[in-house]
């Protein structure tokens, strides 16, 4: 049975089995995910227990389209409300929320580009702040991996890592807008 | 599975064990996946991934969709209990009428026994249900009464058999008395008759036994229906 198939069947049985079906895949990278923002391996472990708990009302109500990228806005969501709860605040960028939300939208088709698009893009290459566009390049263009660039560019690995989803954000912003 | 070789290329990438090639291609999924991307960030944090505490966790899940399995097997066998349980009050609504409709029958059965042992100087009346169909206006009842409370013989006993047919008017006529009844009683019958209610029916056959103290009248059994319980004319 497919992912689809089962959460329709889910939707409309309410058999847990299905449900855990569907779920047992997610947990190690939704315990990840939990362990990223509550920093505790108990809670997180908990937390993707609860987070099956809510599922169980949750997908009998609602009809989800892309379970995946459902599933983690939800589980995100569940643990900065956690976080909230423990009167820990967590600031998160809104930029990349949103940027995340996109990065779902059009990961589907792969377009033929032309050579307008390529002029495009060196244009907008040049909006981006140094770092970036180095980062960028080195990532996208010379396909190197995080490490590399951090020993090429003396940069924190943090740091790298930020100047790349920085840097592609910006680019997709400014090709659109063009 | 998909997720497990996720999985296990985390802990390959959070360990330093991927070739550049392999670290860049995962790097790359990731920015383009914030799910992974996050997953990684996490298990980064957690230095590695324990395979222990994820089967921990799919043991849990496993319990968890067990349990709720268990409680709706619980809940079924409370609907099924339920079930039992109305059909059990059905049977017993059931039997309470059985009993009830057995004891009223048995009620008026014991009644008409009762009766039946005729006490002394009263008339008794006994149709004889294969001379017709006739009937007294008002029930046997009323007219055992009649005969009872009017009848100016009270000291000669005897049974008078008597066919009758009724008019269209609820009269009796052609009366045709067997045996030899005794002549008084024949004529009190005739008396009592003409004075007493009207009829239905068409054709009728009436044994009237006139009290002595010889005569043992609870021999004589009376069909229940000359109790209360009227015979429509057909």
């Amino acid at each position: 049975m497919s992912e689809k198939e089962l959460l329709i069947q889910y939707r409309t049985t309410g058999d847990l089995d299905l449900l855990g079906k569907l779920y047992a895949p997610y947990m190690s990278l939704l315990y990840g995910v939990c362990f990223k923002y509550l920093q505790d391996a108990d809670k997180s472990q908990d937390a993707v227990m609860q987070i099956f708990e809510e599922l169980i009302r949750k997908l009998r109500i609602h009809e989800v389209d892309n379970f995946k990228s459902w599933l983690y806005t939800f589980s995100k969501n569940f643990c900065l409300m956690q976080l909230r709860k423990g009167k820990a605040t967590q600031y998160v960028d809104i930029d990349e929320q949103v940027a995340i939300g996109n990065d779902y939208l059009d990961e589907s088709d792969p377009k033929e580009w032309s050579e307008s698009q390529f002029e495009k893009l060196e244009s907008c290459m040049l909006t981006l702040k140094p770092e970036q566009e180095r980062c960028i390049r080195l990532f996208y263009l010379e396909q190197k991996c995080y490490k590399d660039i951090v020993t090429l560019t003396g940069l924190d690995m943090n740091q790298v890592k930020s100047y790349i989803q920085n840097g592609k954000r910006n680019l997709k912003i400014c090709m659109e807008n063009k | 599975m998909e997720n497990n070789y996720q999985l296990s290329r985390i802990q390959n990438y959070i360990s330093g064990l991927m070739n550049k090639e392999e670290m860049f291609q995962l790097e790359k999924e990731a920015l383009e996946d914030p799910f992974l991307q996050d997953a990684i960030e996490g298990y980064r944090m957690q230095k590695g991934v324990d395979v222990r505490q994820l089967s921990l966790l799919q043991q849990r899940l496993n319990r968890r969709v067990e349990q709720t399995k268990s409680t709706r097997n619980a809940q079924f066998y409370t609907w099924q209990r339920l079930a039992i349980g109305s059909a059990a009050g059905v049977i017993f609504v059931v039997l309470i009428a059985f009993i009830y409709f057995r004891n009223f029958t048995s009620h008026t059965s014991r009644t008409t026994e009762v009766e039946l042992i005729n006490p002394e100087n009263k008339i008794a009346i006994e149709p004889v249900l294969t001379g017709g169909d006739a009937s007294p206006i008002g029930g046997w009842n009323e007219f055992e009464q009649y005969l009872q409370k009017n009848t100016q013989v009270k000291d000669l006993g005897g049974k008078v058999v008597v066919e009758f047919s009724v008019d269209k008017n609820g009269k009796l006529t052609n009366f045709i008395f067997g045996g030899q009844p005794n002549e008084t009683l024949k004529k009190e019958v005739l008396r009592l008759i003409e004075q007493g209610p009207k009829w239905q029916g068409n054709q009728g056959k009436l044994i009237i036994l006139f009290p002595i103290d010889e005569y043992n009248f609870s021999q004589v059994i009376k069909p229940p229906h000359c109790f209360g319980i009227e015979e429509q004319a057909n």
